[in-house]
């Protein structure tokens, strides 16, 4: 992993959106029920915390129809990863690691 | 709260990320149905060539382009994520790609030796094979190892 300066972001710091944005930094896209699966919330918990990451520009989300079937998948932006691994960073000052 | 807690608070969410991260790891492992595939998909497209006809040609190409939308639909409804090929990944295969192709290519069109692009084909669908399970079992390792 690059060296980034230590950020507090407090849009990413609640546990919720802190997670979502650790499981989305993985990978290049994620199935919106996978997510949901993952923090175990409900469908609508989950919509307003990737609502307020999206506001903030730090997750895109995308829908699509596969076999007449909606499909909503999740991934974070060239911005929010930025902004999660100066998290992270602060973290792990913060922990002293 | 003290400068104790929010050591402990941060290294508790740091924890809880990586536990994630090693669950990511668990499910993301493409089935071995998948490599088998994605190679004998490029070979087929590949060694339709010595046919020397655009009858075999293009309908295998056909072929190849939906079983490659296939595989991405299955490995996405099965794992729920995508992953894609990083870069270095990505220059490795084009440069073996060119170093197979070009020369069966050659004997194929300058020497109308067509059983080159049947090597060629069997060469590159076991090598896209192993390169995909091999690329994927090191991304399932990085994802194991703490951060």
């Amino acid at each position: 992993m690059t060296a980034v300066a230590p950020h507090f972001d407090a849009v990413i710091h609640p546990s919720p959106r802190l997670q979502i944005c650790g499981l989305l930094a993985a990978v290049d896209t994620m199935e919106f029920a996978t997510v949901r699966d993952r923090v175990d919330v409900s469908d609508s918990v989950l919509s307003k915390h990737v609502k307020q990451l999206e506001e903030a520009g730090y997750v895109k989300v995308s829908k699509a129809t596969v076999a007449s079937r909606q499909r909503t998948s999740l991934s974070l932006t060239k911005e929010g990863r930025r902004a999660f691994d100066a998290h992270v960073a602060e973290l792990r000052r913060i922990a002293g690691l | 709260m003290t400068a104790a807690d929010r050591q402990r608070a941060a290294a508790d969410q740091l924890a809880g990320l990586q536990a994630d991260r090693e669950a990511l790891a668990d499910r993301i492992l493409q089935p071995w149905w998948y490599d088998v595939a994605l190679g004998l998909l490029l070979f087929g497209f590949l060694a339709s060539y010595a046919f020397d006809s655009p009858w075999v040609t293009v309908p295998a190409f056909v072929l190849f382009a939906a079983g490659l939308g296939a595989l991405v639909a299955a490995y996405r409804r099965i794992t729920g994520v995508w992953i894609g090929t990083p870069t270095r990944a990505m220059v490795l295969w084009g440069g073996i790609v060119l170093v197979v192709l070009v020369p069966a290519l050659v004997l194929a069109e300058a020497y109308d030796q067509r059983w080159a692009m049947v090597v060629a084909g069997a060469v590159l669908g076991v090598t896209v094979g192993v390169l995909s399970r091999v690329w994927m079992r090191a991304y399932v390792a990085e994802l194991r190892s703490p951060r």
